[in-house]
């Protein structure tokens, strides 16, 4: 007796899904408007990446040397690969996506500057030799992309954290270490926040997916200085050098983290008011 | 030309597996291709070995100071072998199994015996990969460089066939049958079992009493520079110490030329420090891994080969636990 105004509901949600799917196709096949660059890394993944992570034409994508990657080519620890993406050639960054294009998990992380230079410094996992690459978003709705292929050797994203070879590794699970440096002239800030963490992936036998995906750094006052999304690739007790742009009246930052098990920590790192011990950072990569 | 260029320009003529079969492809590409091509076939890979004699009885096969690569098939490392009255007696066996059959007829051809000892300095896989060509019952180490091949030696070979190709072929691991406890007199030779450490977790350096000549596997470089991916450079400076003050005639490095005069130890000390206190320096400063291996080598360096390469893997291995001394603690973790 149910059955016929089952169907009725079935014929019209399949209806429905059918107009959505062409409304879907019609919006995707006027917003692919922009055309895709060739790849200078000739990555067999480029098409797949630009339409997963640049939005496959519905805005514009150019290659800047302005995206500047810095990293070590020839890989010697793929457990720790250190890249810095430094966009600060860039006016009005938005969004800066860092992904690796032959990784099994591609997505390294996503890190929102607010009252920050566009500059991140981190450290992640590779499985095999791969393009690493940063996409810049800027306020006028174009990807700045920047990126250099790695040389590694295997394994790093499907063996077990350092930390499960320690039996009280949970001891110091979330313990922050951190520090600011400020230029004497104060126009430069510079935090180094490194949290302990197992980060793993969910690809290594027997162990769940358990790592860190929210770090925010504020000011006390709740001024937001950037966000990071971040991702399983990120390494084991991850560590980051940012630049948020500290007022003189900031004598602290506020780390706030999540992991994905809802473990929420929390870091006050104070401020100097100056600083003559800060190096300069450089602009490439080595070998 | 290496093997894995010339297997790529065939493959760029379309002799692939899928035309011809296996070898028959190379010879066919071999047959038309210019004579560089036909030269790189017809060549078998071989290290040439040649053995210097650097103290009365005493041979050292000194290899290039380079890093691992298809041209020289992992062979950047010094072997050594001594004359005595019951045999000859061997230290290490180098980087693979083509490697170690070339240095046994080497020494067979040198001396007309039989080898008696084989000594392995540390689990590194330019110091080890060669034992196939020997008698296992023969090969000895300290335990615990033992345990480190048995742990890590696999991970080392695939790495090598990686680093090196063909040049690998064949190769397996070995584990030396005979853990050292104490010193042992071979054929009127005292040799002085030293257990040390800080290159890796074990290092063994040997001396040969009766010809002062001190064999100090990694734990000495001479114008090549260090490696440190399994280091501890406070135990690496206790050792070097300890080997100074033992008297010596000659000393051969793991990697460089032998010779007297302490310039090994000297050197290693000397980039060991430097490495350390610059990269604690940068840490300090605020800089990260990719801005610290940008770091100019410093002129009394010039002659060290394998730089600034090496100084970028040491911030690889060394960079982590340094910055986790140095950063302040803000928050303590757990529950």
């Amino acid at each position: 007796m149910l059955k016929t105004p089952h169907l009725k509901l079935l014929s019209l949600s399949f209806a429905f899904s059918l107009f959505v799917m062409s409304f879907g196709m019609v919006n995707m096949a006027t917003a692919a408007s922009f055309e895709r660059p060739a790849d200078p890394l000739k990555s067999v993944m480029w098409n797949q990446m630009y339409d997963e992570f640049l939005d496959g034409g519905a805005r514009k994508v150019v290659f800047d040397k302005n995206v500047v990657v810095k990293t070590m080519v020839n890989v010697e620890d793929q457990f720790h690969v250190p890249v810095t993406v430094d966009a600060r050639g860039l006016k009005d960054v938005k969004e800066i996506v860092v992904f690796s294009d032959l990784n099994p998990i591609w997505h390294v992380l996503t890190y929102k500057p607010e009252e920050a230079e566009p500059y991140i410094s981190f450290r992640f996992k590779v499985q095999q030799s791969t393009p690493i690459r940063a996409a810049v978003l800027t306020s006028d709705n174009v990807w700045h992309v920047g990126g250099v292929d790695l040389e590694a050797a295997g394994g790093g994203c499907t063996a077990p954290a350092m930390a499960h070879g320690l039996p009280d590794w949970t001891l110091r699970l979330a313990e922050v270490r951190a520090k600011i440096w400020r230029s004497i002239d104060n126009r430069e800030t510079r935090l180094r926040v490194r949290v302990q963490h197992p980060m793993d992936t969910g690809l290594a036998d027997g162990i769940p997916a358990f790592f860190i995906e929210t770090l925010d750094i504020k000011s006390t006052e709740g001024r937001m200085f950037g966000r990071l999304q971040i991702q399983e690739p990120v390494s084991e007790n991850p560590a980051f050098t940012l630049m948020p742009k500290l007022k003189s009246s900031d004598s602290s930052v506020v780390v706030d983290g999540r992991d994905i098990e809802g473990n929420n920590f929390r870091a006050v790192v104070p401020a100097p008011a100056r600083s003559s011990q800060l190096g300069s950072v450089t602009t490439s990569s080595v070998r | 030309m290496d093997r894995r260029k010339f297997l790529r320009g065939t493959a760029a003529l379309g002799l692939g597996r899928g035309l011809v079969s296996g070898c028959s492809a190379g010879m066919a590409g071999g047959m038309f291709l210019s004579g560089a091509i036909d030269q790189a076939f017809a060549a078998p890979l071989q290290y040439n070995l040649k053995a210097s004699l650097i103290a009365p009885g005493t041979y050292v096969v000194v290899g290039p100071t380079e890093y691992f690569s298809h041209e020289n098939g992992g062979n950047i490392v010094n072997t050594a072998f001594v004359d005595t009255a019951d045999g000859v007696v061997v230290i290490d066996t180098g980087p693979s199994l083509r490697y170690g059959n070339e240095l046994r007829r080497l020494i067979k051809a040198t001396l007309k015996k039989d080898i008696v000892r084989v000594y392995i300095t540390h689990h590194h896989p330019d110091h080890f990969l060669g034992n196939q060509a020997f008698e296992a019952s023969k090969i000895a180490s300290l335990p615990k460089v033992i345990e480190n091949i048995k742990s890590q030696g696999e991970a080392f070979v695939e790495n090598m066939y990686r680093l090196e190709g063909d040049w690998m072929r064949g190769t397996q691991v070995v584990l030396p049958e005979v853990s050292l406890k104490s010193s042992e007199i071979i054929g009127g030779h005292p040799f002085e079992v030293l257990p040390l450490g800080g290159h890796t977790s074990a290092d063994l350096a040997i001396l040969d009493t009766k010809t002062g000549v001190l064999f100090t596997g990694d734990l000495a470089f001479l114008d090549r520079a260090p490696t440190t991916p399994h280091a501890d450079l406070n135990v690496w400076h206790k050792s070097l110490n300890d080997l100074e003050k033992i008297k010596h005639e000659v000393l051969v490095p793991g990697h460089g030329q032998a010779e007297g005069g302490g310039r090994a130890i000297a050197q290693t000390r000397d980039y060991l420090k430097w490495l350390e206190t610059m990269m604690r320096s940068s840490i300090d400063k605020g800089l990260d891994m990719t801005d610290i291996m940008a770091t100019p080598i410093p002129k009394r360096f010039s002659n060290v080969t394998v730089l600034p390469g090496e100084m970028h893997r040491s911030v690889a291995h060394l960079y982590r636990k340094m910055e986790e001394d140095l950063l302040p603690l803000i928050t303590k973790g757990g529950g």
